[in-house]
């Protein structure tokens, strides 16, 4: 009973986790058109935020707005050097954003060294939860991401914004026509995607390892969920997320962890083939 | 053209010479990017040919490293056993990426990031698994100890063999290139959909491509085993498909030379860089943002776009044609049949219970309102659109399920309103390709041969529209009214036994309109076709037709000589206006 | 293809193999020495210390008068990547530099490419911890095998910590494979018994199915061989689980980079067994510390056994080369056999290129390690088959 409630737990967990990571890339990826190499980048700068702050003796909550800013800086730059020449050359962006997530892997190498930083537990300890023990921070994040999906869906649905996101991405000359501007729109949906990487680094820095090279991984499960649950929609995220972490932690409980990674290439591979469109598609 | 012959003659007598000028050490250490500029060549095959990009190349470069180091460990210095086992790392990586191109690219017309990310996926359960199988790999550790080719010396002569290979592998694909498969797959990167209708299988041709990319980086790769001793799982990894990729696109991805180049290039730098430059990967990070921004074309592109130096495409002369193209054409009375066909997307019906028949030859006409279900009439019949109800049937054969490809190798040729030409190729080349529809085999695809077919009624429409004379000229330099006549010509150069015209006359001027219809008229009488034509201009459907089909919201309204319709009280309710 | 790029190529080439005719070696000649080290991948933590390391260990050597009376100079190459560049790397050092010897510290795949490159005919000192049975002419392995790090160290954690119920759990592939090979046989031979056994890819970043396992098998002591971020990451996840109050966990490559990564709060209860902790605190460690923060600066790259092993192999190669009197790889062979020399990690004695040598089990305490126990003269255990 106890092993059957850490397991759902831990799914809840996996599932929420894996939504914050691909949220970034779902909107730039999703609604841009643009396969952000970078992706886990940004995820990193999130992290570092944490261990800046961290080593200037302030609490997480400060590395939230220096990790927006951060994030929202190098975006914006990101989108007005590289990326808005490339809208439309989708393989183009995938090698320039590739090159990009080098170039900021190594830069943050330099300044902050190769070590793994080790950032200090939020709320240490755990918390009895109907007999098991679970990491108190856990639960926490898990309020907290459960309340950002929420306001985020809400806002999306109401918010102007979210119409003229969704104008653009449907028909983007007809949005333009409307006095819609495309460019500017564009680069703040950008911005928005990385921010949101960057948050989710800040959320995670506690639980995992924290080195310039900590993107990667980030990367690849992010375009594993959005290739199950499709592109465009928060709906289509979470099931993405929970058919990827899912299937990892099922596989992976019943046989190995290697069975379970090779379990959600394979799934990925077949959604590609099958439905490329995803679960949850628009079209 | 003759210039870039020279620098390929030149370039290869240079690397037959680098042994000697700069030492074996320096050859030992190029061959190895030579080694990888052959997994690049394969790369830039499919993407700046056929215009997909291939992203997990690395997969097929180590299981041909894997087959040929067990190969060369098993096989113990004999040649009659090492040299079929060395065929199969070649013909392995080859057949398993054609079978994987024909599952996905059946399913998925065009060239999107899917098929890149399923063989990204790939690659990275091939690393897993070359990782895990440690009894069969040597896992991590790799599989160590491969000993050289039989009498050549890893450190010393296998680099010509690398040479040699090289050259015989660009010769091969320049070959390639200029046959009409290399042509039919430019044809596909531009536009895969109209060279279906051609009655090509775009995705077996993509397929093929494919498979002869995976070819070329298992060769790499059985070379690979040799040349380094050791195949580990980086040699399948993510890592080196990537940076297969990034040579690829630094060289130039429309090359053949190209990724040699950029492998070449990247590998003396990052060579150099790395003893240098603690950073050095930014150094190469950075390089690759400014190549993909500032030079899609690569190095070569870069040498391509300096005046003179390159001079070759500008303008060819017409090609002489002087083969007869197989015969084609058949004098059976046509028989198409709608049969309450219905096609609904959601819940929009588009066509709803269209019911028509078509049994003798001459021209045909549609005509009726927007949104009457006209071309949707067309996609129905030509695997565009699934039907919802009822069938179509020609000839007796249903047509409802079958790819455009498969339809129109029944026969049916079909123009669309806008002109879609391949913009990228020569007027000549073009004109090839309707000629090869539904006429060429599967030797010819890789003969020189097809290039000098002509046909009689070739030698009419190049008569009736002159500028087709001028064949090197490319294609997108066209005007508008010129591409329109080139689509026109293209469609009845297949001589199907039924042409599809969806307003050829859209975007003419009224000289040009005339010299279509008239055009039309007399080349359809020529070869005994039955034609349909979607038109709005009541004007081209008198001067053509006699016999008219008026639709209405998806259904047939009325069917006669366009007296009968015009005085037909329904068709005057519904459809106003006898001219534009 | 264009022509100015092919003059351009043809330069570089030329410039590349422009090295220096080599006469006849005077005796005041400098000793070359190639050292292999990882300064990109995933290895590449490890560069910067085993870099000083090496420079430290060159300055002593040459300050006491050199090897053979000649000097040594150090020429660094980084072999992080692949082996195949890892190839390139070294044969540039060999051919084009023609350094006398090599050090290399890096993982085993490379090993593997360079034993293949070299067979035998420069002498190659490999000096990381690894998972033991390389056996080549020539190639001479300082770093621990699982036989030196486990043998007498699970034994201890059975009489000391009640360590008998073990979960295994390392990275998919060789060496953790076969150090968990290895430890089956000793923790056996302890009474103890195997409760689990698990290999996780390289790109796992979630251990939670692990940790509920561990939970649900009872098991009382985790085999960590894990590597680098993995282990960082488990070792979080393990902790925040509050499993270190009943489970303790045995790592064989958990080092000083690694153990801060993982947190001071987060290792409670948490030991590693290594020939080298920057905590070992024998005169000869204290002293070889002090030297490398007097040069290299109080912020010097963390030492570690990794780039600590890169000054043993300066001084292995020195023991090695004076009591054959070249560094003719047929003369080393001869002379192999019984070399020894006195190192930071205490003395260390060849027998079938390996070295016998004292092996420390620390605990972690805090942000840094206590060595808690020090297994004297700990043998490689049997790597020629």
């Amino acid at each position: 009973m106890d092993l059957i409630l850490t397991n759902g737990m831990n799914l809840v967990y996996a599932v929420a986790t894996l939504a914050l990571i691909a949220l970034g890339l779902a909107v730039v990826f999703g609604l841009l058109g643009v396969m952000n190499m970078a992706h886990g980048e940004f995820v990193m700068l999130g992290a570092f935020s944490v261990y800046v702050t961290q080593e200037a003796g302030l609490p997480i909550l400060a590395a939230v707005p220096l990790a927006l800013g951060v994030c929202g800086i190098v975006g914006y730059c990101v989108e007005w050097s590289i990326v808005r020449h490339l809208y439309s050359r989708p393989f183009d962006t995938l090698l320039a954003t590739w090159g990009l997530s080098i170039l900021m892997r190594k830069i943050v190498e330099v300044s902050f060294g190769r070590d793994y930083k080790s950032i200090d537990q939020v709320l240490p300890g755990t918390v009895d939860l109907f007999g098991i023990a679970y990491p108190s921070y856990r639960l926490v994040l898990l309020a907290v991401i459960a309340g950002f999906f929420g306001l985020l869906f809400i806002w999306y649905r109401r918010s102007n914004t979210g119409a003229r996101i969704k104008a653009m991405v449907s028909n983007p000359p007809l949005a333009a026509a409307v006095g819609i501007d495309t460019a500017r729109l564009a680069r703040m949906t950008f911005v928005f995607g990385v921010c949101t990487a960057g948050l989710a680094g800040v959320a995670l820095a506690p639980l995992v390892r924290v080195e310039p090279y900590m993107g990667i991984d980030y990367l690849l499960s992010s375009f594993f969920i959005l290739v199950v649950g499709g592109l465009g929609s928060l709906e289509g995220l979470l099931i993405g997320s929970t058919v990827i972490g899912g299937t990892d932690a099922v596989i992976s409980t019943l046989f190995a962890k290697t069975s379970g990674y090779m379990a959600v290439l394979l799934i990925s591979i077949l959604f590609l083939w099958l439905r490329p469109d995803g679960l949850f598609s628009r079209r | 053209m003759a210039y870039s012959r020279v620098a390929s003659l030149l370039a290869f007598v240079l690397l037959l010479a680098v042994p000697a000028l700069s030492g074996m050490f320096t050859a030992y250490q190029l061959g190895l990017y030579l080694i990888f500029g052959l997994v690049g060549q394969g790369i830039a095959l499919c993407w700046g040919r056929a215009g997909f990009l291939p992203l997990g190349q690395a997969l097929f470069f180590g299981i041909g490293a894997y087959i040929a180091g067990a190969a060369l460990k098993g096989a113990d210095g004999n040649v009659f056993m090492l040299v079929p086992l060395l065929a199969v790392a070649v013909a392995v990586p080859a057949l398993l990426a054609a079978l994987v191109g024909l599952l996905v690219f059946n399913r998925q017309i065009g060239s999107g990031p899917y098929f890149s990310l399923i063989t990204l996926a790939l690659t990275m359960l091939g690393f897993q698994l070359a990782n895990s199988a440690d009894t069969i790999t040597g896992g991590f550790n790799g599989m160590t100890g491969i000993p050289g080719l039989p009498g050549i010396d890893s450190f010393g002569n296998l680099y010509f063999v690398i040479v040699g290979v090289l050259a015989v592998v660009s010769l091969g694909l320049y070959w390639l290139l200029k046959t009409p498969f290399g042509v039919l797959l430019s044809a596909t990167a531009q536009n895969e959909e109209r060279l279906q209708f051609f009655g090509f299988n775009t995705s077996a041709l993509k397929a093929a491509a494919f498979g002869i990319s995976a070819g070329l980086a298992g060769l790499a790769g059985a070379l690979y085993a040799p040349h380094q001793g050791i195949v580990t799982p980086q040699s399948v990894g993510f890592l080196l498909s990537a940076e297969f990729v990034i040579w690829t696109a630094v060289g130039g991805r429309a090359s053949i030379a190209g990724p040699v180049i950029g492998a070449v290039v990247i590998g003396f730098l990052a060579s150099e860089l790395r003893d240098a430059f603690r950073y050095w990967e930014a150094v190469i990070g950075l390089i690759f943002i400014v190549t993909v921004l500032k030079f899609p074309q690569g190095l070569v592109g870069l040498a391509g776009a300096l005046p003179g130096w390159f001079s070759d495409a500008a303008r060819r002369p017409s090609r002489r044609r002087d083969v007869a193209a197989p015969p084609h054409r058949s004098d059976d009375a046509p028989s198409l049949v709608f049969d309450s066909v219905g096609v609904r997307i959601g819940p929009v019906r588009i066509l709803d219970g269209l019911s028509l028949r078509i049994d003798k030859p001459g021209i045909h006409a549609i005509i009726g309102p927007n949104g009457a279900g006209k071309t949707s009439a067309f996609n129905a019949m030509t695997g565009r659109l699934p039907l919802t109800a009822g069938n179509i049937a020609w000839h007796g054969h249903s047509l409802a399920g079958l790819k455009p490809y498969q339809v129109a190798r029944r026969d049916i040729s079909r123009k669309f309103q806008v002109p879609s030409v391949f913009a990228d190729l020569t007027v000549d080349e073009n004109l090839d390709i309707a000629l090869w529809a539904n006429r060429i085999g599967l030797a010819a695809l890789f003969s020189m041969r097809p290039h000098a077919w002509r046909s009689d009624l070739f030698e009419a429409l190049a008569e009736r529209f002159v500028f087709l004379k001028d064949g090197g000229t490319t294609a997108g330099a066209l005007s508008l009214g010129q591409r329109q006549m080139l689509d026109f010509s293209m469609t009845y150069l297949t001589e199907a036994r039924l042409v599809l015209l969806d307003e050829p006359c859209a975007g003419l001027s009224t000289g040009e309109t005339a010299q279509m219809i008239e055009a039309i008229a007399a080349i359809n009488a020529s070869i005994g076709s039955t034609a349909i034509i979607i038109e709005h201009d009541m004007r081209v459907v008198e001067r053509l037709s006699d016999h008219v089909f008026v639709m209405h919201q998806g259904r047939l309204l009325a069917e006669g000589n366009i007296a009968a319709v015009r005085a037909d009280p329904e068709v005057q309710a519904v459809y106003s206006g006898g001219t534009k | 293809m264009d022509r100015r790029l092919f003059i351009k190529l043809a330069a570089s080439t030329a410039a590349m193999s422009a090295v220096p005719a080599v006469g006849a070696a005077l005796a005041a000649d400098p000793i070359k020495v190639g050292v292999l080290l990882p300064q990109s991948g995933p290895g590449g933590l490890f560069g910067p210390s085993c870099e000083n390391a090496t420079n430290l260990a060159v300055a002593e050597i040459n300050g006491a008068g050199g090897i053979l009376g000649r000097m040594i100079e150090p020429i660094f190459a980084d072999v992080g990547g692949p082996p195949s560049d890892a190839n390139q790397a070294a044969l540039k050092l060999w051919k084009g530099e023609k350094v006398d010897a090599f050090i290399g510290m890096h993982d085993s795949a490379v090993r593997g490419a360079l034993t293949n490159l070299f067979k035998g005919q420069v002498p190659y000192i490999y000096t990381p911890v690894y998972e033991g049975g390389e056996c080549a002419a020539g190639t001479y392995v300082l770093g621990e095998t699982p036989a030196q790090q486990l043998e007498p160290v699970i034994p201890w954690m059975a009489a000391n910590k009640g360590a008998s119920k073990w979960y295994l759990i390392g990275n998919d592939y060789n060496w953790p494979r076969d150090t968990n090979t290895a430890a089956k046989g000793y923790i056996e031979a302890s009474g103890g018994t195997i409760v689990g056994e698990e290999y996780l890819p390289f790109t796992a970043d979630n251990f939670d199915s692990n940790l509920a396992k561990i939970k649900s098998s009872g098991a009382d002591a985790v085999l960590i061989t894990l590597v680098g971020g993995a282990s960082v990451g488990f070792n979080r996840a393990f902790a925040s689980f509050g499993l270190p109050d009943s489970v303790v966990r045995l790592g064989t490559l958990i080092e000083e980079n690694t153990l801060a990564g993982i947190g001071a709060e987060n290792s409670k209860n948490l030991y590693s067994s290594a020939g080298y902790f920057a905590a070992i605190d024998t005169p000869a460690a204290t002293a070889f510390s002090k030297a490398y923060h007097g040069k290299f600066g109080a912020d010097a790259a963390a030492l570690n056994t990794l780039g600590e092993s890169c000054y043993e192999g300066m001084k292995l190669l020195q023991a090695l080369a004076e009591k054959a009197g070249s560094l003719d790889v047929a003369d080393l062979e001869n002379a192999a056999d019984g070399t020894s020399y006195d190192g930071p990690r205490g003395r260390a004695t060849m027998s079938e290129r390996h070295v016998s040598r004292d092996v420390f089990l620390a605990e972690a305490d805090g942000a840094g390690f206590k060595v808690v126990e020090v297994f004297p003269a700990v043998s490689a255990g049997k790597n020629c088959q």
